[in-house]
């Protein structure tokens, strides 16, 4: 063993990895070359502080899977399981279900009909026959005839009332155009007769302004001579 | 049987449960590992946010590739490599920025500053100044000394999580202590400073 190969050992020696003839090979190698002794303590001093690391622990539960309680797989697990039957009872009981339904299933296809009268029990398949019932055909075309005249006089009657309906708001609608002319004239020579009033005002006002600044010119003009 | 081998087993059949569709099978191999992915993250990037994000990461995608593991008994290592792909992913992404950002250190003492007479002072700031040593290292380096001191893992299954020759793996382990014996030295921090209680 040379100093490199004993170095090649140093980490095994430490991680107490090393085969126990190599480690007293590498004790005795190390025993006659002190430098390389020393060089092994030093590591292993290095070791000895990294072991005073301090470490966080995680803050709570990291990651979790939630269980898929409620899957559409596992709910159809459930079912089927829930299905099979674990007792003769339940399983009698279950034919006897399935016979059930069996039964309505075809009497439901075939329109069974089942009866029970004085005379016996009777059982038939198809549509129950139908009695029939209601009126003769006079009565119903008497009957036709009625609706048909009921109608006419009902339509009659409508169109009438309608009539009388929109005269009665033609003439409202003439009375209320005459009154709103009527108003409009009353008020339009109302407007004319001010007019005529405000202007013979504003002629006589000018005449007299007219006159006296005439008699002014005169009395100038006299003075004047 | 050592319970090495028991706890495999016992993933081993987790694993096969949840293949078969109980999902219950898996928040149980995460109640089994959480702390170690946990622990193993918190020591890559010093910060518990960071850890807790790679924790979540990595179950969520062993959730959803958990079908693609060739052998059972290998889940431990398998999800090892999941959380170190993404704590690589993660140094990356966040490049140089990582490397300031650590809560380890937002208080990291000046040794100079600290009484001497004070034990409980300074071992307090020997144990940041522990992890700021441990971050220092180059990420290849780091990630062998995390798995091999405090994941307790063999060199056999670092090898393989890091997919890399065994002796590579005790190479790593060896220059990695090396640097963080001169680190420590550089930093007058020695084993004497832990023995404070």
């Amino acid at each position: 063993m040379n100093k490199e190969t004993a170095r090649m050992l140093f980490m095994e020696y430490l991680y107490d990895e090393l085969e126990e003839d190599q480690k007293t090979e590498l004790e005795n190698f190390l025993d006659a070359n002190p430098a390389l002794k020393a060089e092994l303590e030093e590591l292993s001093n290095v070791r000895s502080m990294l072991s005073h690391l301090p470490v966080k622990d995680p803050a709570g539960q990291i990651v979790l899977v939630e269980p898929e309680t409620n899957s559409w797989f596992n709910w159809w697990n459930n079912f089927i399981d829930s299905l099979i039957l674990r007792s003769k009872i339940a399983k009698a009981g279950f034919a006897l279900g399935m016979c059930l339904l069996l039964f309505i299933s075809i009497a439901s296809l075939t329109k069974m009909n089942v009866k029970m009268g004085s005379d016996g029990f009777h059982l038939s398949f198809g549509e129950p026959q139908t009695v029939q019932q209601g009126f003769t055909a006079d009565q119903l075309e008497q009957l036709i005839t009625q609706v048909k005249e009921d109608n006419a006089r009902m339509v009659a009657q409508l169109v009438e009332t309608a009539q009388e309906e929109q005269q009665k708001q033609f003439e409202e609608t003439l009375i209320n155009f005459a009154d709103y002319v009527e108003q409009q004239r009353t008020s339009d020579l109302k407007l004319i007769s001010t007019g005529l009033t405000n202007l013979d005002e504003t002629y006589y006002d000018r005449f007299r302004q007219t006159d006296q600044v005439l008699g002014e010119i005169i009395q100038t003009v006299s003075r004047n001579d | 049987m050592d319970s090495g081998q028991a706890n495999n087993m016992e993933d081993a059949q987790l694993v096969q449960d949840f293949r078969g569709g109980d999902q219950q099978a898996f928040n149980k191999l995460v109640l089994r590992w959480q702390n170690r992915i946990h622990h193993f993250a918190y020591r890559y990037f010093a910060s518990s946010d960071d850890a807790a994000e790679i924790t979540q990461k990595t179950f969520i995608k062993a959730y959803h590739k958990l079908d693609t593991l060739n052998d059972v008994n290998k889940f431990g290592s398998w999800i090892y490599r999941i959380a170190n792909n993404l704590c690589l992913d993660e140094l990356k992404r966040a490049g140089r920025k990582k490397a300031t950002s650590y809560e380890a250190l937002k208080t990291a003492p000046q040794t100079k500053t600290a009484s001497p007479a004070d034990g409980a002072v300074l071992r307090n700031e020997a144990l940041v100044l522990l992890h700021k040593a441990l971050l220092q290292l180059p990420v290849d380096q780091r990630v062998v000394v995390i798995m091999k001191e405090y994941e307790g893992l063999t060199f056999r299954e670092i090898a393989e999580i890091l997919d890399e020759p065994i002796n590579t793996v005790k190479s790593r382990l060896y220059y990695g202590l090396s640097a963080l014996k001169k680190t420590f030295d550089s930093w007058n921090i020695n084993k004497e400073v832990f023995d404070y209680e």
